[in-house]
């Protein structure tokens, strides 16, 4: 029993340290905000049941992420339907190639939010309504008197130029 | 419609079923269309997570009570351990503002022989964040976090970009690449080199890349279709040899003995100097450990004032074959006894300090705190911290002289060697403070009163207090090691400790 505790609190310590993580990897592979959250939560169920498995001297992260995986194609089966997810040629490539490329990945989101201190107040104001008040299209479009064409566009334009200030960022940065 | 707007307009769950296979065709079809789209989602996925991050302009409970509404739904459908689970992430999303120590480096320098940067006081052990390395002299040895190592000679200049990616810019590299960290690249004039793993060297000289591949494979990206290179085989023109591995450690070695040996014949001399009451090397023993004795080697040190290791293990000091005394648990110490008072003392030791996680860290305290007994310790800041008491006749009374120098331990100066020293003059009351040789303090305290003696007694290194029958003691026990130990009668100049340090530098 008190074996079993241990073992939950484990897994309570680790979910929390990787949760954030852990849920990028599922949002790259499935079609929306909402899936994601659901896959992440089912996956953090699946670890639980099997956490007798896991080896505490190995890392964390594949391990979870193979659960995540699983956990994503049940979710595709179902809604096989939907022209929205990727074939799994597709996601097993994302998959793949994520591995190598995580620290790099890693280190742009480090350089994000310098970027993100650089918008201008507008487009805080952008950023805030999309992504922290999860505020709807219409809301958004009414808020700043925009059609949904350039609504969106605006977006784009906003993450793309972050995405650019990152590279350029991570190009250039001086020893300090 | 163009590879961005595809990715974006899929984040933005705005996308056409038609749309939505054209980005997948794209995303199937080229390896750098998947690295963009990850690189998007991920990004977008971070500012779904920490959007209070992102502005700076909301308060966080806004969002952590929104997220918590959520898994809150999910606590009443899922089972009660369930229930633990979503609780963390709910604690999680809560505790994510605040901010945990963050370190912008993503490789080190792990070895120097001789070496000269363009960047003054870059040093073994220093972490690198990503720019440019330029070494004008000597051989240096960059260690990249994904497990990739390169070492350079003098004069070389390499880019650091990431974890996983350098450029050489010009001079002769050796690259050894484990096979964690497979995949490393390594960008040079006219080519891109992916390591499959194990090892090659690169010269570039006058804007023209040679490589050799030494061992294992790698796949050479330049203008035309990318070539696999195996084991000796050699693309691109040099003139130059290519550099050789063992080199920098058979000369780091060199380098030890010489240093261990400059150092051994410069400490004899300096047992003979007549203000040292004091003075420990802390020679490891050779029966394994079981003599716990801590001679003192001062020539006209008092007599019975060796010194007794509790607990402390004996380890490697500032050079292999050199010893020292490691202090890790709430007991361990070496208690010493020493008699008589002076007018002025100097400490000085070199001391490895593995963290300072107390919230005083001690140097060496007196059993008690009486009048005239000094206490030196590491703050919980990373200040050296001297004290010596005075009781006032009329009681009660402030007493306590305390002496802070700055900041000295910071991320950067843990786990390795530092030399530092105090000096404490009982006439004019000052105390001057060093690090590394270099003054990191001086002042005299407002309760100084010109005269009064300073004594020892009964002390220890490394810890504070022998505990009474009953009574708890505070854990103040330093956490790292000690390899010379030095205690004068008297005050050394600054150009004193200078040399002290000089003399025992490790490198």
């Amino acid at each position: 029993m008190s074996e079993n505790t241990t073992g939950t609190e484990n897994l309570i310590l680790l979910l929390s340290r990787h949760q954030e993580a852990l849920f990028r990897y599922i949002f790259s592979l499935v079609p929306c905000e909402a899936d994601a959250r659901d896959i992440l939560q089912e996956t953090s169920l699946a670890l639980f049941r099997k956490l007798d498995q896991y080896d505490a001297a190995r890392p964390f992260l594949p391990w979870a992420y193979r659960f995540a995986y699983l956990q994503v194609q049940k979710h595709r089966e179902k809604s096989a339907r939907s022209p929205l997810w990727f074939s799994e040629d597709v996601m097993e490539l994302l998959v793949r190639e994520r591995i190598p490329i995580e620290p790099q990945l890693d280190e742009r989101l480090r350089l994000l939010d310098g970027c993100l201190a650089m918008l201008s107040a507008r487009e805080k104001e952008l950023v805030t309504c999309r992504y922290a008040l999860r505020q709807g299209a219409e809301e958004m479009m009414s808020r700043f008197a925009m059609s949904r064409r350039t609504l969106f566009r605006n977006l784009e334009m906003l993450r793309q130029r972050l995405h650019e200030c990152v590279t350029r960022r991570l190009q250039s940065e001086g020893l300090s | 419609m163009k590879l961005e707007s595809l990715v974006h307009a899929r984040l933005d769950g705005e996308i056409t079923p038609e749309q939505h296979a054209e980005l997948e065709n794209l995303l199937r079809g080229d390896w750098q269309a998947r690295r963009l789209y990850l690189e998007l989602a991920d990004q977008h996925a971070r500012m779904l997570q920490q959007p209070e991050v992102s502005t700076g302009r909301l308060v966080p409970s806004v969002t952590s009570a929104r997220i918590g509404r959520r898994w809150r739904q999910g606590v009443t459908l899922a089972a009660a351990a369930a229930a633990m689970v979503a609780l963390a992430l709910v604690l999680w999303d809560e505790g994510a503002g605040t901010a945990e120590a963050t370190s912008s480096g993503v490789a080190m320098l792990s070895q120097a022989y001789h070496a000269e940067f363009d960047k003054d006081g870059l040093r073994g052990g220093d972490s690198l964040a990503p720019g440019r390395l330029h070494l004008a002299k000597g051989l240096a040895q960059v260690e990249f976090f994904s497990g990739a190592t390169v070492l350079m000679e003098g004069d070389a200049e390499i880019q650091v970009i990431s974890a996983w990616e350098a450029r050489c810019l010009r001079g002769r590299v050796r690259v050894h690449v484990p096979p964690a960290a497979k995949g490393f690249l390594m960008h040079a004039p006219g080519m891109r080199l992916e390591d499959l793993g194990t090892e090659f060297a690169l010269n570039v000289q006058g804007g023209e890349s040679a490589v050799q591949v030494v061992e294992g494979e790698v796949i050479a990206h330049t203008e035309k279709p990318p070539v696999s290179l195996k084991q000796g085989m050699r693309l691109g023109r040099t003139d130059a040899p290519f550099l050789a591995a063992g080199e920098l450690q058979a000369l780091m070695k060199q380098q030890e003995t010489r240093r261990h040996g400059a150092w051994q014949d410069w400490f004899k001399q300096a047992c003979r100097d007549a203000r040292l009451i004091a003075c420990y090397d802390f020679s490891s023993r050779e029966d394994g450990g079981w003599d716990r004795r801590v001679p003192n080697l001062a020539q006209h040190g008092a007599a019975r004032s060796d010194g007794g290791a509790v607990g402390a293990r004996w380890t490697q000091g500032r050079w292999p074959g050199k010893g020292a005394l490691e202090f890790k648990r709430p007991g361990d110490r070496v208690r010493l006894h020493l008699n008589g008072t002076c007018s002025a003392l100097t400490m000085a030791c070199w001391v490895k300090v593995d963290s300072v996680d107390k919230k005083y860290n001690s140097l060496l305290l007196t059993d008690g705190y009486d009048d005239g007994e000094p206490h030196w310790q590491i703050h919980e800041d990373g200040s050296l911290m001297f004290s010596i008491a005075y009781r006032p006749a009329a009681k009660p009374g402030k007493f306590n002289q305390m002496y802070f120098s700055r900041p000295v331990f910071s991320a950067d100066s843990l786990g390795r060697w530092h030399h530092l020293a105090v000096s404490y003059d009982a006439g004019s009351g000052e105390v001057v403070q060093y690090f590394d040789g270099a003054e990191a303090g001086r002042e005299v305290s407002p309760l100084h009163k010109p005269g009064r003696p300073v004594s020892f007694g009964a002390c220890e290194v490394g810890n504070w207090g022998l505990p009474t029958v009953g009574h708890e003691f505070p854990i103040r026990n330093l956490n790292g090691a000690i390899d010379e130990f030095s205690i004068y009668n008297a005050v050394l100049s600054p150009g004193e400790i200078r040399s002290v340090y000089e003399a025992g530098r490790p490198e």
